[in-house]
C-alpha cells in the first residue's frame, strides 16, 4: 500500500470506505426530523376527513423535502459501499454478528410494538362494542336516528368474490415478492456467475419486488377510493350491480355517523337472498307489528378508524418499501450489489418480511372476518 | 443463505409453495359459507380457519424468510424476535380479551360520541 494518503473529509460523511471504520451520518436525524414535520402538519390539515387548514400544507411539503435531503445523504453514502468494512458487534449477547443486522432487527421489534398496539385496539373494540349485524337483527334501532355499532369492514369486503379481490391479489403480491427479494439476495452473493448476469438477475427480481409493492397500493387504492367497473357478463353475479363500490363510495368513512347499508335495510334483505332470519327478534318484532322495518342507520366512526389507522399504517410501511426499492434497483442495475455486499438485501429484505408479515395477520382478521 | 432442503429441495422455493397454499385456503374458507355456530375458542369455523393458517404462515416467512432458522445467528436473533412477545401477550390477552367487561362493554369515556375530553 503507498505511504500517500488522499484522504479527505467529505461533506457526504462515511462513503469512503476504504479508509476505514465509517463515521457517523446525519442521515437518520435529518429523516427523523422530516418525518416529525411532516406528521405534525399534515394531522393539521384535516379533521374528520374534512379539509380544514391550507396553511399547513407549505410545512408538510417542507417536511417531505427534508426527508428527501435525508434521503440523498444517506444514499450517496451507500452508494459507493463496497462491502469492504462491515461492523460487526463487540458485546454480548450479539458478538461477532453484523451492527447492522442487530440493528434491523432491533427496529423490526419496535415495529412489532406499533402494530401490536393497533391489533390489541381493534380486538378491544371489535369484542367490545356489538356488531351492526346483531344490533339490526336484534331490532333494537329505530329509522331515521342511529345506532353505535362495530361495523367490521371485512363484512363489506368478503360479501363477494369481486369486492374480496384486491385484498386477495395483494396478499399473493406480498407473498412473492417476499420470494422474489429472497431470490435477489441469493443472486447477489452467488460467487459462481459473471459479473453481468448477476447484475441482470439482481436488477429483476428487485424490480419485480418494486413492481408488486406498487401494485399493492394501486390496488389498496382501487379498494378504499376508486371501485372498479365488471364486464356485462358478471352483473347478475354482483346483484345486478355493473360496479364494484370502493370503501369510500359505500360511505366506510372515519366520519361516519350516519352510515346506511343495503345490508341493514329490510327491504333489500326481502327481496335479496334468503330475507330475514326467521328466528331473529327483528323478524319476529316485524311479524307481531312492533317494529316498522326499513334502513337502519350506524355510527360507524370507531370500526372504520381502527381499519383505515392499521392498514393505512401498514400501506405506509409498503410506501416506505418503494422508495428503499427504487434506489436499490437502481443500485443493482448499475452493478452496486456483489457477493461482499449483498448484505444490503438481506437487511432490507427483513424489513420487506416484516411488511409481509403484518399482512398475514392484517388479511384475516380486518379483511376476511 | 439457507444451507438446508426442505424434502430434498430449495427451502426458499418450498415456502412460497406453502404459503401460496395456505393464502389459498384462507381465501376460499371465506368465500364459502362455514358453519355459524361456536368451535373451540373461536366464535366460528371461519375465524378458527383463519387463526390455525396464520400462526403456520407467520412461522414460516420467519423462520425461513428471515432466517430466523438454519443460519449461525438465528438463535439469538430469535430470542430477540421474541423479546417483544411479552408485551403483546399482555397487550393483546389482558387489554384485547380478557379486561372486565371486555365482552359486555366499554367505558363511556371509551365509546364512540365521547369526543370532548
Amino acid at each position: 500500500m503507498s505511504s500517500y494518503d488522499d484522504h479527505h473529509p467529505s461533506g457526504w460523511g462515511p462513503h469512503d470506505w476504504g479508509h476505514g471504520a465509517p463515521h457517523n451520518s446525519w442521515s437518520p436525524l435529518i429523516m427523523s426530523i422530516g418525518i416529525g414535520v411532516f406528521l405534525f402538519s399534515v394531522a393539521g390539515v384535516y379533521e374528520w376527513g374534512e379539509f380544514i387548514d391550507a396553511s399547513y400544507i407549505g410545512v408538510s411539503i417542507a417536511g417531505l423535502a427534508i426527508i428527501f435531503i435525508g434521503l440523498t445523504v444517506w444514499w450517496r453514502q451507500d452508494y459507493t459501499f463496497d462491502g469492504g468494512y462491515e461492523p460487526r458487534s463487540m458485546g454480548t449477547p450479539f458478538r461477532g454478528i453484523e451492527v447492522r443486522k442487530v440493528a434491523v432487527w432491533v427496529f423490526l421489534m419496535s415495529e412489532m410494538m406499533v402494530f401490536t398496539s393497533l391489533f390489541s385496539t381493534y380486538m378491544r373494540y371489535r369484542f367490545g362494542i356489538e356488531s351492526c349485524e346483531s344490533v339490526f337483527m336484534s331490532g333494537e334501532w329505530v329509522e331515521g336516528s342511529s345506532v353505535t355499532c362495530f361495523e367490521p369492514a371485512g363484512h363489506l369486503i368478503a360479501s363477494s368474490w369481486f369486492h374480496l379481490a384486491p385484498g386477495a391479489i395483494n396478499t399473493f403480491a406480498l407473498i412473492i415478492s417476499s420470494f422474489t427479494i429472497v431470490q435477489a439476495l441469493r443472486y447477489a452473493g452467488m460467487l459462481d456467475i459473471d459479473e453481468d448476469r448477476r447484475r441482470k438477475l439482481v436488477t429483476r427480481y428487485l424490480g419485480t419486488t418494486w413492481f408488486l409493492a406498487v401494485l399493492f397500493l394501486t390496488l389498496k387504492m382501487i379498494e378504499w377510493f376508486l371501485g372498479f367497473p365488471l364486464p356485462e357478463f358478471l352483473h347478475e353475479y354482483n346483484h345486478g350491480d355493473s360496479t364494484i363500490k370502493s370503501l369510500y363510495a359505500e360511505g366506510y368513512l372515519i366520519n361516519a355517523d350516519s352510515y346506511q347499508h343495503k345490508y341493514y335495510n329490510t327491504d333489500y334483505v326481502a327481496s335479496h337472498g334468503h330475507g330475514l332470519d326467521h328466528e331473529s327478534a327483528l323478524y319476529l318484532m316485524m311479524e307481531e307489528g312492533t317494529h316498522s322495518g326499513g334502513q337502519m342507520m350506524a355510527n360507524i366512526r370507531v370500526s372504520a378508524s381502527t381499519f383505515y389507522v392499521t392498514t393505512g399504517t401498514h400501506g405506509a410501511h409498503v410506501l416506505g418499501g418503494i422508495i428503499g426499492l427504487t434506489y436499490m434497483t437502481y443500485k443493482a442495475s448499475r452493478g452496486g450489489y456483489t457477493p461482499d455486499n449483498a448484505v444490503s438485501i438481506e437487511y432490507f429484505g427483513l424489513y420487506w418480511h416484516f411488511v409481509d408479515l403484518v399482512w398475514v395477520i392484517v388479511f384475516p382478521f380486518f379483511y376476511l372476518y | 443463505m439457507a444451507h438446508y432442503t426442505i424434502m430434498g429441495r430449495d427451502p426458499y422455493w418450498m415456502n412460497f409453495y406453502g404459503l401460496m397454499i395456505l393464502t389459498l385456503i384462507e381465501v376460499l374458507a371465506v368465500g364459502y359459507d362455514l358453519p355459524e355456530e361456536k368451535i373451540f375458542i373461536f366464535s366460528n369455523y371461519t375465524l378458527m380457519i383463519l387463526t390455525v393458517i396464520a400462526i403456520p404462515k407467520f412461522i414460516m416467512i420467519g423462520m425461513i424468510f428471515m432466517h430466523l432458522y438454519g443460519s449461525p445467528d438465528s438463535g439469538i436473533l430469535t430470542v430477540t424476535a421474541l423479546f417483544p412477545a411479552f408485551f403483546i401477550i399482555i397487550m393483546v390477552l389482558f387489554i384485547g380479551l380478557t379486561h372486565p367487561e371486555a365482552t359486555t362493554g366499554l367505558p363511556e369515556w371509551c365509546r364512540p360520541g365521547y369526543y370532548n375530553i
